[in-house]
């Protein structure tokens, strides 16, 4: 069923190509963002060379069964089957490839209804979408240190923050980490202290910021209410975003200053010294 | 649910009634997955209370003195565990719109921005 409809897609899309390569020939840009997102990249070469061969045609109505569709195939098709068989093969062939290359990596859905990763995809998935790599749980490690003058900018999924040592970030709810996960963010855009400051091309290549998972917890709720006036429609929708607070405990890629900031003795001096002067 | 390695929540009191057909779920919950709960969180005291004739809940009592109640009637125990991970996992505070996503108490490590400022 999957490839049946993978080969709609990709015919479908292929259609639109064809028509939009019809009307411009002279700008044919591969690869378009919309076929990419919906091909993978096996198959996007293959799409390339096929249309180069076959611009004036549709494709052979081998792959539809309903009647409606190859009637329209069949009118436009006059003759012209010697390459399209070889192109039909060509596909069948990476369209298997494809599947089966998924099934290794990703096992799929399971029966209820939660996708089982393994753990090469996790560290993937994370690795891309996140932009983080979990490291183990802390026991007994002494990461929660006092504050120092170091800032960076991390990007999180799609979002970017500027972080320094002992904030909290709340981002959208990270797979793969329980509570009290230490985790490393390494896209890490921009890195500064009170000297000197790395700019990234984007990203700084051996900065790193870690961090520790505080909750996984809900927001609270939002209502989503839709309102069409005189036309009876009404709608109301709960919401509540789960989200994952990090700390931040360390940034690495920088010369931190060493100068300990001392306000804090002399106003505990001041304040005995005259709490002294007082009571003399 | 840990604030600087320091696990939130201090006590959770499962009840369920032994009658009740809201109750399936939960006693399910407590014979297969509840001790595997246990084992995975030890600093974690799990105490079970049974109260006839009315419907399950989650109690969970967190160290800022917030409690929360979860009723779980006619939940499957996967659910009731989802629900009870849930508690373990948030912290204690008031579930209120967030103000900011960056919470910090130093915003300024090279020093506050102004017009005023040569570049």
């Amino acid at each position: 069923m999957a490839s049946r409809r993978r080969c709609l897609q990709a015919l479908a899309l292929t259609r639109q190509a064809a028509s939009f390569a019809l009307n411009n020939p002279s700008s044919l840009s591969f690869p378009n963002p919309h076929l990419s997102s919906n091909l993978s990249p096996t198959l996007l070469p293959i799409f390339t060379q096929s249309l180069s061969r076959s611009l004036p045609q549709w494709h052979h109505p081998r792959f539809f069964s309903s009647s409606g569709k190859e009637e329209d195939r069949a009118i436009k098709n006059d003759g012209e089957a010697e390459e399209d068989e070889d192109e039909d093969d060509y596909d069948d062939d990476d369209e298997v490839d494809y599947e089966s290359e998924s099934g290794e990596d990703e096992s799929g859905l399971r029966s209820g209804g939660k996708r089982v990763y393994t753990a090469e995809e996790k560290e993937a998935v994370a690795a891309s979408i996140g932009y983080k790599v979990v490291g183990p749980l802390t026991k007994d490690d002494d990461v929660f240190k006092p504050y120092e003058p170091v800032f960076a900018v991390v990007q999180i999924g799609s979002h970017q923050f500027k972080v320094s040592n002992g904030d909290a970030i709340f981002t959208e709810r990270l797979k793969f980490c329980e509570v009290n996960d230490k985790l490393t963010l390494n896209k890490v855009l921009l890195v500064g202290s009170p000297s000197q400051t790395i700019i990234g091309r984007p990203i700084v290549p051996d900065a790193a910021v870690h961090a520790v998972v505080e909750e996984h917890a809900l927001d609270a709720k939002v209502l989503i209410f839709k309102k069409k006036r005189r036309k009876s429609y009404r709608r109301t929708k709960g919401h509540r975003q789960e989200l994952t607070k990090l700390r931040i405990t360390d940034i690495q890629g920088i010369e931190k200053p060493e100068n300990v900031l001392v306000s804090k003795p002399s106003k505990a001096a001041k304040k005995e010294l005259e709490k002294v002067a007082a009571t003399a | 649910m840990a604030l600087r390695g320091v696990w939130q929540l201090k006590k959770l009191i499962v009840s369920y009634c032994d009658w009740g057909g809201s109750s399936r779920g939960i006693r399910a919950f407590m014979e297969s997955e509840l001790p595997v709960f246990k084992e995975n969180n030890p600093q974690l005291e799990v105490i079970t209370e049974l109260i006839r004739g009315q419907h399950p809940h989650l109690k969970a009592f967190y160290k800022n003195k917030n409690e929360r109640v979860i009723c779980v009637k006619n939940m499957d125990p996967e659910d009731v565990l989802h629900h009870a991970t849930r508690l373990r996992s948030a912290l204690g505070r008031k579930v209120i719109k967030l103000r900011t996503r960056h919470v910090t108490k130093r915003p300024s490590v090279q020093g506050t921005w102004s017009t005023a400022l040569p570049f």
